[in-house]
């Protein structure tokens, strides 16, 4: 019984402890590197938790990172060309992108599983070349004078912002998908045809899905938008997208921890500390992916649990010397 | 008259799978569809509620036109049914099931549902009595925290009713519900298909086992999409016709 006690705070805990460390952290460590590729991961992790959002109704959205992009290139025209202050462009983006996720939406509701990721590649595809082409956007090159979101060159003011807009992000993500609309998300899944036979309007939700996950990532795109000297195409093309994707499905799709624990270990780690590496970097993940879907299939956040409960069970019987029951048998 | 079926007609390419098919079921009846593999059971379940539009025909539902509304407004209007081939959510426990299915009634909105309000609360703990009342009905309550696609398959079939009968239909169809299942299974289901009926809820049976012919108050017989008898239960086993599409041409 006490057992279960221990497990049940131990996810809180480590949650806290996790804000804590990173809320101290420039505090210890003053590199504006670090902090740099910290304030990325942030972004990433946003990308890539309203992404796996988007797949718990079944779909696969190959188009994240160009909304990403909606939300970025909105925020930059609307500073550079109206210079209107960030705390407008940055909610401006995010409607933006959430918007054009509802128009995308509509004819893409019909679509299911690979059609879908077919579907949304190419939008997403089409959308950087419209980026590239055009002259308002900058083009290839891409634009720059945007009003900078803190007067300071510190990056300390963009680290914080950045944390309690991930925080933010992470926990609306999270409030949408445990409640009875996750449920709902989740039958479509499962079975879109049982999901209507109970009145559960699946092209509603489905839009609804994309249009919440496009917000989020559009607003972590307006806000980086604010952050980084020049905006570019290249930063929310395919690749991006098929980053995030990778970032998911390493950290595990089945898990709400899955994206903010493969984002950090597959964007910072190999930024970090093998950024000379990075030539290799597409098959890192490649690697790792493989290892993965021999040995975890539920990705790191699987793992992570498992070792954390038979650790746990351990303890438990030295602190009791007795046989204490295998918790993850019960599962 | 709670449903009302005319001259519908649905064709597959060449194939006419359903034709110029006629019915009624009234008020408080349980009504058996039966018919050999490939007569147009399902079919006729699937044009009720929008699954595909016919090509031609019309069907009443409680004095409304629903030809060709979309699933989850026919789910809305009070049809629930069950399927054949996945009955139910497999990576849901039972209970989860059930109350995924109470989509409609109570219904909370969007923001309710979001901000977690008191209204959405009070819906969620309705919903989860009720979901409770209805696993006890149909005998799975002792399974309700068991993923269901871990349930055998009897089970599995009750659940899919569990779950129609959460949406808490005027008209529940009911597809092949004994499919599938051992004697005592059939025993318990037409128990509870009886219970069902005497709570007043009016039921539409696609079935081949010919057992569920006891339970129903009229039974309508087709074959190849067409309607080849229409009577009591008692007088299906003796008709010429009947015996003939399930056998064969020489029984006649």
């Amino acid at each position: 019984m006490k057992r279960d006690g221990i497990n049940k705070w131990i996810k809180p805990v480590a949650l806290v402890g996790l804000i804590i460390i990173l809320a101290i952290l420039p505090l210890l460590f003053s590199s504006p590197y670090l902090l740099h590729v910290l304030i990325l991961t942030f972004i990433y992790t946003v990308g890539a938790v309203s992404f796996r959002t988007i797949t718990i109704s079944g779909q696969f959205p190959l188009a994240h990172a160009a909304f990403m992009g909606i939300g970025a290139y909105t925020a930059a025209m609307a500073s550079r060309y109206l210079s209107w202050p960030p705390w407008v462009t940055i909610p401006m983006g995010a409607i933006a992108a959430g918007i054009i996720g509802i128009v995308f939406g509509y004819p893409f509701a019909r679509l299911r599983t690979l059609y879908y990721a077919m579907g949304s590649l190419f939008f997403g595809m089409a959308i950087t070349y419209i980026v590239q082409s055009l002259k308002i956007t900058g083009g290839y090159v891409g634009l720059t004078k945007i009003q900078p979101l803190f007067s300071s060159v510190s990056r300390v003011p963009y680290y914080y912002f950045f944390l309690v807009l991930a925080l933010f992000c992470t926990v609306a993500l999270y409030r949408f998908e445990f409640s009875r609309i996750g449920t709902n998300l989740k039958a479509i899944a499962q079975s879109y045809q049982l999901a209507s036979s109970v009145g559960i309007d699946e092209a509603r939700y489905r839009i609804l899905v994309v249009a919440v996950g496009c917000f989020f990532v559009g607003l972590v795109g307006a806000a980086f938008a604010h952050y980084t000297p020049i905006v570019t195409p290249s930063t929310f093309d395919l690749s991006a997208t098929l980053w995030l994707a990778m970032y998911v499905l390493i950290g595990g799709i089945n898990s709400f921890a899955g994206p903010i624990i493969g984002t950090p270990i597959l964007y910072f780690i190999p930024q970090y500390y093998f950024s000379n590496l990075r030539a290799y970097s597409p098959f890192i993940p490649a690697v790792i992916l493989i290892i993965i879907a021999y040995l975890m299939p539920k990705g790191l956040a699987g793992l992570i649990f498992m070792l954390n409960s038979r650790y746990l069970d351990r303890l438990w019987f030295r602190m009791n010397g007795k046989g204490a029951t295998h918790a993850t048998e019960n599962q | 008259m709670l449903l009302k079926i005319s001259d519908l007609t649905k064709q597959f390419g060449g194939l006419t799978a359903v034709n110029k098919f006629d019915m009624q079921v009234n008020q408080g009846e349980i009504v058996g569809l039966i018919g050999p593999n490939g007569a147009g059971k399902s079919t006729i379940y699937n044009l009720i509620t929008g699954v595909y539009p016919p090509n031609r025909g019309r069907v009443i539902f409680n004095g409304k036109d629903i030809t060709r509304m979309k699933p989850h407004r026919v789910a809305g209007l009070g049809i629930g049914r069950t399927f054949q081939l996945n009955p139910l959510f497999p990576d849901f426990t039972v209970l989860q099931n059930v109350s995924a299915s109470f989509h409609l009634h109570p219904h909370s909105s969007l923001f309710d549902i979001y901000f977690n309000t008191p209204t959405y609360r009070k819906n969620e703990s309705i919903i989860r009595e009720q979901s409770l009342k209805i696993l006890r009905l149909v005998g799975l309550e002792k399974v309700k925290d068991d993923l269901a696609k871990n349930l055998p398959h009897g089970f599995q079939k009750m659940l899919g009713v569990a779950r129609a009968l959460a949406t808490q239909p005027k008209l529940l169809l009911l597809d092949e519900p004994l499919g599938g299942m051992n004697p005592s299974e059939i025993e318990f289901s037409l128990n509870s298909i009886e219970k069902m009926r005497q709570q007043g809820t009016t039921i539409m049976i696609v079935e081949h086992n010919m057992q569920i012919l006891d339970l129903c108050d009229r039974v309508i017989v087709i074959s190849f999409g067409q309607k080849i008898y229409e009577g009591l239960p008692q007088e299906v086993r003796e008709n010429k016709e009947v015996i003939s599409a399930y056998f064969g041409g020489e029984h006649a």
